[in-house]
């Protein structure tokens, strides 16, 4: 077998049983791996009665073909499971080592079912896995339940949960090789909703090739397309992911104060720039990443990693704070107790306004670092006020009685862009099958950095058809399982020429692209099943009525229209159900009564 | 009603594609796709000189009173945005490439943004090279593996994400067979300067 390696491990931690079974293959070349095969096999396990942190959810950890190759950002793992956040389809992917040593145990997806009876961690050794006592581990930070376990980048790498995951914040992340993150809708909650401290790989199975040369070759040519763009060669290792905060910034695009406005007067503060200026200390990457893009930097307290663009906004410009050494320590804490640092931010500036509007009685207001770690541990320990946060900034607006300052989608709060300021972005955060998210396909390359070329992010129609290609692009790349920065500079057809010569499986650039078409489907109809509608494809009525600032001064989003431009472009009827036709195109007929 | 911006995208792509030789007066056309709906230049319009009243509108899958008015070429590019995720194709008589095109089945650049850009062009043949069912499924299914091919002795066709896009790959070729034809002349030995140029014919 080439590329997959045709072996499912399945755990069930209520019985104790470890068992394995073949990998289906039709399935694996319909789905790829990953965010593709989690979602199809999770249609079968896990239906619209199961609770996200009832013993009948699973988690499904899925690596792709592409992984533990070497091809460059592709080896990547993936977590599937119903979300404890949203209620939705979930997947979070993660780089590091840890989804390239998890292939070579011998096995192409694991799947964790059921709850331990008391705190568990998974080993797997030589392709044998084995269920520990975790009992002497609860409680444990990230970095120290890694060490205790042994974390070993060249050897033997630790995925697991700290307290957040533990007390079941519904933002937890899942962690590995002590500071790469699945994170966003929480699936580190699953985990310790599991009794699930952590699960230990070590192995040497290597991935068989059917073309090994046109694969290496496949390889290089993308690799002088890494070299050749600016982004990947230059701003990510240069400045990191917050090289986007000075330009998001200056197109008045920067989501600021709990989304109150859209342009930050202190940007330049907490940018990519100013990063490494300050507290740089090193470049560091995940295994077979020329990018690097990571940031390990040093505050005058400690040492740590990040903060990434997403993490220096969220508890930046979003909580109006400009502390660089603060937003820094900030993430260094989501890293140890295992959160989502996106949603961690964005609650706490969702809290932030309420405190503002009177309705929530606190000191936690805008501008306040000296708070902001503090509020972090309280979310992970969920503690006072943390204890209400650490339901996501959803359920904490409607307790207030003020939904609309959540801003969030589908209960996941939005990441670092303003829909007003990029019209494509709006849609795309609006249709997200997981919620407000940039990693379901971003328009930030068409519509801000002009890749492949730019086009006008103010532009309306048509708008629909870039962000439908994009999803679908983005659904393929979570299979593989391939970083999406690769993306801005290794267009699909490389990826499609890589798989076809690794797995002997002949992929187009089109049929590539309609195989995204079928996972993004099929997470459509499993929130149909969940009861999910056009209703939820919206945004928060801010963007919708408030206008924007800054360089996007006057604009609001105008949904609606895309709105109904992407149904028709995706083949769905008026309330964005995907028809009998479509579903049958794409080998889902049946499915969905 | 087409937006403006829209507009400006179509003329001035149009315009370019005029200027670099790539069509003559009346040749070529170039289209995007909006979900189920094409904007397609008008049926015997010039594209260096597209009004907004060119730009014509129809049906990806359906025919409306829009196909009364399209480029003769509508059937290849509804094939093409049903075979390919393109959002933007462009067609172009690239005057080099034809010439090629007459003589090999691939055309592989020889030069580095050639090589980088495109590493190789097939060339399809089919009996009616204008407006058939054949050409529309054959360039199509070309289309799947390639983001631009040549119908031999007829012309290019590109796709991309933006008629940008698709009208880099178009003007790349070009430039390619222009210096693909300097070295046939010059007659010398090629020093080759690219790793692993052999596989760009297995591309």
């Amino acid at each position: 077998m080439n590329g997959w390696l045709g072996k499912t491990l399945i755990v069930d931690l209520t019985t104790g049983s470890i068992t394995h079974e073949p990998l289906n293959m039709e399935l694996a070349r319909q789905f790829i791996g990953g965010r593709g095969l989690g979602a199809r096999l999770l249609w079968d396990l896990v239906g619209p009665d199961v609770e996200p942190l009832s013993p009948d959810n699973v988690i499904i950890i899925a690596t792709g073909p592409m992984t533990a190759t070497g091809f460059q950002t592709s080896n990547r793992f993936s977590v599937s499971m119903k979300s404890p956040l949203t209620g939705t389809v979930l997947d979070a992917n993660s780089g590091g080592t840890w989804g390239m040593r998890f292939k070579r145990t011998g096995y192409d997806v694991m799947i964790i079912k059921g709850r331990a009876s008391h705190p568990v961690y998974i080993e797997i050794k030589k392709g044998e896995a084995a269920i520990h006592d975790a009992t002497h581990l609860w409680g444990m930070t990230v970095p120290e339940v890694s060490e205790h376990l042994g974390q070993d980048t060249n050897h033997r790498n630790v995925m697991c949960i700290g307290p957040a995951g533990e007390k079941l914040v519904r933002f937890a992340a899942i962690m590995n090789d002590l500071t790469r993150a699945a994170a966003r809708g929480g699936p580190g909650a699953v985990m310790g909703s599991k009794n699930l401290k952590a699960v230990v790989v070590e192995g040497d199975i290597k991935v068989e090739f059917d073309n090994k040369e046109q694969f290496r070759f496949v390889q290089y040519e993308a690799t002088k397309m890494l070299k050749a763009n600016p982004i990947t060669s230059q701003a990510l290792p240069e400045f990191g992911t917050a090289v986007m905060m000075n330009l998001v910034n200056g197109i008045g695009a920067l989501p600021t104060r709990n989304f109150q406005t859209s342009y930050f007067e202190q940007a330049e503060d907490i940018s990519g720039e100013a990063i490494t200026e300050q507290i740089l200390v090193k470049n560091d990457a995940c295994w077979a990443c020329p990018i690097a893009c990571t940031r390990v930097t040093k505050t005058s307290r400690r040492e740590g990693e990040g903060p990434e663009y997403e993490s220096a906004w969220s508890f930046g410009a979003d909580c109006g704070i400009s502390d660089l050494e603060a937003i820094a320590e900030a993430n260094y804490l989501c890293n140890d107790l295992g959160l989502d640092t996106i949603s961690a931010g964005s609650t706490i500036a969702c809290a932030m306004e309420l405190v503002e509007k009177g309705l929530i009685d606190s000191d936690l207001r805008f501008g306040r670092a000296d708070l902001l770690c503090k509020t972090v541990g309280d979310i992970a320990y969920r503690r006072d006020l943390g204890d209400e946060l650490a339901e996501g900034s959803a359920r904490l607006a409607a307790k207030y009685g003020a939904p609309e300052l959540s801003m969030s989608v589908k209960s996941l709060e939005m990441p670092a862009y303003d829909a007003r300021g990029m019209q494509g972005q709006g849609l795309l955060f609006a249709t997200s099958n997981r919620g407000g998210c940039h990693m379901r396909g971003n328009m930030l390359g068409l519509e801000v950095l002009g890749l492949p070329k730019l086009i006008d992010r103010f532009q309306v129609q048509g708008k629909a058809s870039f962000v439908i290609l994009h999803q679908n692009s983005a659904s393929v790349a979570d299979s593989l399982v391939a970083c999406k920065f690769a993306s801005n500079a290794v267009s699909d057809e490389y990826f499609a020429r890589a798989l076809s010569a690794l797995t002997g499986v002949e992929y187009s650039t089109g049929d590539l692209i309609r195989t995204g078409e079928r996972i993004w489907n099929m997470e459509r109809i499993y929130n149909i099943r969940e009861g999910f509608s056009r209703e939820d494809d919206t945004l928060p009525p801010r963007l919708l009525t408030e206008p924007a600032a800054g360089g996007s001064a006057g604009e609001v989003s105008h949904l609606a229209p895309m709105l109904n431009e992407y149904y028709r472009g995706r083949g769905w009827d008026e309330n964005g159900v995907p028809t009998v036709k479509k579903l049958k195109e794409l080998g889902l007929e049946g499915m969905l009564q | 009603m087409i937006d403006e911006r829209v507009y400006e995208m179509f003329r001035d792509i149009g315009r370019d594609m005029y200027e670099h030789n790539l069509i003559s007066s009346h040749g070529g056309n170039i289209s995007v796709r909006f979900g189920d709906r094409i904007l397609i230049k008008r049926r015997g319009a010039m594209l260096g000189r597209l009004k907004p009243h060119d730009i014509i509108e129809t049906g990806l899958e359906k025919n409306d009173s829009g196909v009364a008015l399209a480029s003769t070429e509508l059937i290849v590019h509804r094939a093409i945005y049903k075979a390919t995720p393109a959002l933007a194709v462009v067609h172009a008589h690239v005057r080099r490439a034809v010439a090629l095109s007459l003589s090999r089945d691939e055309i592989v650049p020889i030069d580095n943004e050639g090589s980088y850009l495109l590493k190789k062009v097939p060339v399809v043949s089919v009996e009616f090279a204008s407006g058939t069912k054949q050409m529309a499924e054959t360039i199509a299914d070309a289309l799947k593996s390639y983001k631009i091919v040549m119908l031999r002795g007829h012309g290019s066709f590109s796709t991309g994400q933006t008629l940008d896009e698709a009208f880099q790959w178009t003007d790349a070729l070009e430039e390619a067979c222009e210096i693909i034809m300097y070295a046939k002349q010059l007659n010398e030995e090629m020093i080759e300067y690219r790793r692993m140029s052999d596989s760009y014919t297995k591309w």
